[in-house]
């Protein structure tokens, strides 16, 4: 999409939603339009920069050490020939912290099948297991090993919390990997996984969206993916333009809320004072 | 490729959208779609995807068996739990009951068997055959894991002239039922140990606490005081330490801080000694109680640092994962993020 095809469909979009507002919105819930609004533009920023990276301007995209110890880790495990263990959290497809971690395993699976090294992957869900089988199946085919790549790669433990929890912290114990992955959403488990790992001398790197978590792990772990950076993992490991647009829109639209934070306390303020009679907070107060 | 390719992108960007819109209109097929149609389609599937992590779990731990892997032996109770459980879920009922329908002429035989079953006392027992009428029958307080169980004390009851009677907890609800077999195990079995797992959670956070809390830069001395004023500011000793108290330790670290910075012993003196005296005089000539001044009480100093710079680094981070989420969302609905077919 060259930058007059991406300006063409905004233009059509604000076009069908303006007639759609003028034909009295239908159906539309009036509460929820900041919201709305919010979301078309936040989805607007993120696509331009997708498109501005698609037709090859250069962005930055600055050093995350989770990241770029990725490689490291694999390579040490590789080198005293021990395997890696993955957990993409403990939670179901329906996460979008455990579709992140299954796509950074796609990653991980690379870099193992590339350097010879054993992967372990327990899962507490089924689907998860399903999805991570494939995204494991591809990495070992893209890297040409598809002779290294078996199903019990991914297995399936428990669905229960702390008996998964049990389940990895044997494994580890048992198997001593030489590197450990927690990528995904992750409840009061992430201290018991990551300090078991801790004690093992394992090179270890957490990455949630979970903010009760993330002091445990930036504690027991090496390093730790916090939020965002958790999510621009595939953009990181990937390089490819398309994804990394996606983040610089995120950085975008960071810097627009930040705007419109200080702008409202202004506002906010001017109507304390009695100087406008507009309250900002009504306005910006999602329903 | 059409099938494995596009058709899956286009199933996620149109469900995608559809969910996403959802939330914005008020339409009865929609709003049926999103919050009942969708969710339940993905408990069917989880359901039946169960089967494959049954399977896949059954068959690990029988491959270590087999080829008595390390730790082979764990394998055993893992098979030996799966079967038990599986059993007392899906093969037996587990709860079977006594239902006694008249206690007959001689109640004391009764009487005796029926406390013997509930570890009553007799005079109890005959309290409870006491209150059976034709109406309401008497049902034993107490659940047998199988039929022969239950079927054997009401023979001997019926054997001592009551009326006695079998009954068996209907399917379904025998899991949830106190005292049958799956309850049981969940109370007595899974329950402890799941609890043991959580507890150790203790240990764990004192030693990561211990190796977060050592001093070895700025950060790290900053959340070890932080950590000390939450800690105590939240115990009934914090507001028992005066503000007096808090106040002189702020003055000893200023010391640390000037001698660290000037390294001169006349300055960390006259920093130390005349921060203590100025403290006192000034509290003693202003009458401070406990928590006077109130923004070195501890409970309220604890408050200050938990509702504001925690929620401040805790609302940044929220912030962030908010458009995490949202920007991996949308590369999805709109066929961005492709890594999910293996791309």
């Amino acid at each position: 999409m060259n930058s007059n095809k991406f300006w063409l469909i905004s233009g059509g979009v604000v076009l069908f939603i303006f007639l759609y507002w003028l034909f009295g919105h239908p159906y539309f819930i009036m509460e929820r339009k900041v919201m709305f609004f919010a979301i078309l533009i936040a989805a607007g920023t993120i696509i331009y920069y997708i498109e501005k990276a698609k037709r090859g301007e250069e962005i930055f995209l600055r050093t995350i050490p989770g990241l770029k110890a990725v490689e490291e880790a694999v390579g040490r495990s590789t080198e005293m020939g021990k395997p890696v263990l993955y957990i993409p959290g403990i939670m179901d497809m329906d996460q979008v912290e455990t579709v992140a971690g299954v796509i950074m395993l796609g990653y991980v699976a690379r870099m193992t099948a590339r350097y010879e090294t054993s992967l372990n992957v327990p899962v507490s869900r089924s689907i998860v297991m399903k999805a991570g089988r494939e995204a494991v199946r591809e990495s070992y085919y893209l890297e040409g090993r598809p002779d290294m790549f078996h199903e019990d790669i991914v297995h399936y433990l428990t669905d229960d919390q702390f008996a998964y929890a049990a389940g990895v912290n044997g494994i580890m114990l048992r198997e001593k990997p030489a590197a450990c992955f927690y990528q995904g959403k992750f409840y009061a488990e992430s201290l018991i996984l990551a300090e078991t790992g801790n004690s093992i001398g394992a090179i270890q790197i957490a990455g949630t969206a979970s903010p009760a978590q993330i002091p445990f792990f930036v504690t027991a772990c090496d390093y730790t993916l916090i939020g965002e950076e958790f999510f621009a993992a595939s953009a990181y490991l990937s390089q490819k333009p398309e994804l990394i647009g996606g983040v610089k829109g995120m950085d975008m639209m960071k810097v627009l809320i930040v705007a419109t934070t200080l702008l409202s306390v202004l506002l906010r303020l001017f109507y304390d004072l009695g100087w406008i009679s507009f309250n900002i907070i009504d306005a910006l107060t999602i329903q | 490729m059409f099938w494995k390719r596009q058709i899956p992108i286009m199933i996620v960007g149109f469900v995608g959208v559809l969910t996403l819109f959802g939330w914005f209109f008020d339409h009865e097929g929609m709003q049926g779609f999103v919050n009942d149609d969708a969710t339940q389609w993905y408990d069917i599937l989880a359901s039946f995807a169960i089967f494959l992590g049954a399977l896949n779990l059954l068959k690990l731990q029988a491959q270590k068996i087999i080829r008595k892997k390390r730790g082979w032996q764990y394998s055993i109770f893992a098979i030996g739990g799966f079967v038990f459980a599986f059993t007392a879920g899906f093969l037996m009922r587990g709860a079977y009951f006594v239902d006694i329908k008249s206690p007959g002429t001689d109640t004391t035989a009764v009487a005796e068997t029926v406390a013997e079953e509930l570890h009553q006392d007799r005079a109890s027992a005959e309290v409870l055959l006491g209150l059976i009428t034709d109406d309401a029958p008497y049902r034993l307080g107490r659940v047998y894991f199988t039929q022969q169980g239950a079927e054997k004390v009401a023979t001997e009851l019926n054997k001592q002239g009551a009326v006695a009677v079998t009954e068996a907890e209907s399917w379904g609800s025998h899991i949830m039922m106190r005292g049958s077999l799956f309850n049981w195990m969940f109370r007595f079995i899974f329950t402890p140990l799941s609890a043991t797992m959580f507890a150790l959670l203790a240990f764990f956070v004192a030693s990561a606490s211990y190796r977060a809390f050592r001093i070895r830069n700025f950060e790290a001395t900053l959340l070890l005081v932080s950590g000390i004023i939450i800690m105590l500011g939240r115990v009934p000793i914090g507001s028992k330490i005066s503000s007096w108290f808090v106040l002189y330790i702020v003055v000893l670290f200023l010391g640390v801080g000037v001698n660290t910075w000037l390294k001169n012993k006349t300055a960390t003196m006259i920093t130390v000694v005349g921060g203590l005296l100025l403290v006192t005089i000034v509290g003693w000539a202003m009458g401070w109680p406990v928590d006077r001044p109130a923004m070195f009480f501890l409970p309220i100093l604890q408050d200050w640092i938990y509702y504001n710079p925690n929620v401040a680094g805790a609302r940044a981070i929220m912030i962030g994962i908010g458009l995490g989420i949202f920007a991996t969302s949308i590369r999805y609905i709109l066929g961005i993020e492709k890594s999910y077919i293996g791309e």
